[in-house]
């Protein structure tokens, strides 16, 4: 039940906190963690952009072939009830998502052999990277606490610039602090 | 579990075989007996394959810059015995496996299915290494996908992501 590390992306992608709680994963320079960041964050973009879209079949492209297939109107005729409800969703575009109730997000969860990664994008835009033990459960409890921690502790600080470096003593401390009472 | 799409890539980075899957629409289980009504939908369907064919090529370039770039962020923090497995969105999984000759498989499911690197494993061993690396005519690298697009390669493909997998 380990939490390695936490890294905070802002809306830009660039690397504003980082910071390490259990040695397990290997250390990287300054330099490194910026670079790390910013390819995670065109990764994040790239990879919602390649959600696979699944064509929608005969509800969508009746305006264009109506005209021409008179005997289609038919079968749609016998049920009105249930052709009545693919519609709204599927009005305009000619794919839809796997969860067409979800709206597509980026990179959430990454796993290898020896750690996880779990990402939480707020809806500003900034991305909490938490990197923990692939074993571990309950991860959005300690993302939820840390989100919090956030709000409290640097948001909430009258001298944080935002977008800018998080450098918020009492942030780091009552981080250290809840992570280490977890354990 | 449903499974979108496989691609395969050599270790020029360059995409040697990619596969999609179009899911069946609910309605058409019995595949055969159900074809006369998914006629309507005829003059529809090429346009989307249009669409999805001109995509196809950079979907196979997104993926692999998104698998390059994770993999070498496992390999930087977690060493470099260390391998990336599986990512998930709210929308799908990407389960990835590399072979020590840097052949990269990569399939895309939706989110119920689980860990499937033995699975691309067994693709590996049992279908690219015994159709594709023993064939005689098969050249040693696959420029276009040459060697790999052969019959009995994608006979079993096929018959492996519909009949073990779902």
């Amino acid at each position: 039940m380990a939490v390695f590390s936490l890294i905070i992306i802002n809306k830009a992608g660039g690397l504003v906190y980082q910071r390490e709680f259990q040695p397990g994963l290997r250390k990287l320079s300054t330099n490194d963690y910026l670079v790390l960041a910013g390819t995670f964050h065109g990764v994040h973009a790239i990879t919602r952009s390649i959600t696979p879209k699944l064509p929608l079949v005969a509800t969508t492209t009746n305006p264009p072939i109506a005209p021409t297939t008179a005997t289609t109107p038919t079968p749609n005729v016998t049920s009105p009830s249930s052709t009545s409800t693919p519609t709204p969703s599927s009005s305009s575009s000619t794919y839809t998502y796997p969860n067409p109730g979800i709206p597509a997000t980026g990179l959430e969860c990454l796993e290898t052999d020896k750690f996880r990664l779990t990402c939480f994008q707020t809806l500003t835009g900034t991305k909490f990277l938490l990197f923990t033990e692939p074993t571990m459960v309950n991860i959005d409890v300690v993302m939820k606490k840390i989100y919090e921690l956030y709000a409290d502790f640097v948001m909430k600080n009258p001298f944080y610039q935002l977008e800018m470096p998080v450098r918020c003593e009492s942030f780091d401390r009552n981080l250290q602090g809840w992570l280490r009472g977890r354990t | 579990m449903v499974v979108y799409s496989f691609y395969i890539f050599d270790r020029h980075a360059e995409c040697i075989y990619k596969r999609r899957w179009l899911p069946r629409p609910a309605s058409m289980v019995g595949s055969k007996s159900s074809r006369p009504t998914s006629e309507a939908s005829a003059p529809g369907l090429p346009a989307t394959l249009g669409q999805s064919a001109r995509t196809t090529d950079d979907d196979a370039k997104l993926i692999f810059g998104t698998v390059f770039s994770l993999r070498n962020m496992a390999r930087k923090l977690g060493g470099e015995d260390d391998n990336f497995v599986t990512y998930r969105t709210s929308q799908y999984k990407l389960h990835y496996y590399e072979t020590p000759t840097n052949i990269k498989f990569v399939m895309l499911t939706d989110l119920k299915s689980p860990s499937m690197r033995v699975a691309l494993q067994q693709i590996y061993i049992n279908l690219y290494v015994e159709y594709v690396v023993k064939n005689p005519l098969s050249p040693a690298e696959h420029p276009g996908g040459i060697g790999v697009n052969n019959e009995l390669f994608e006979e079993s493909l096929e018959q492996f992501v519909t009949r073990v997998l779902s």
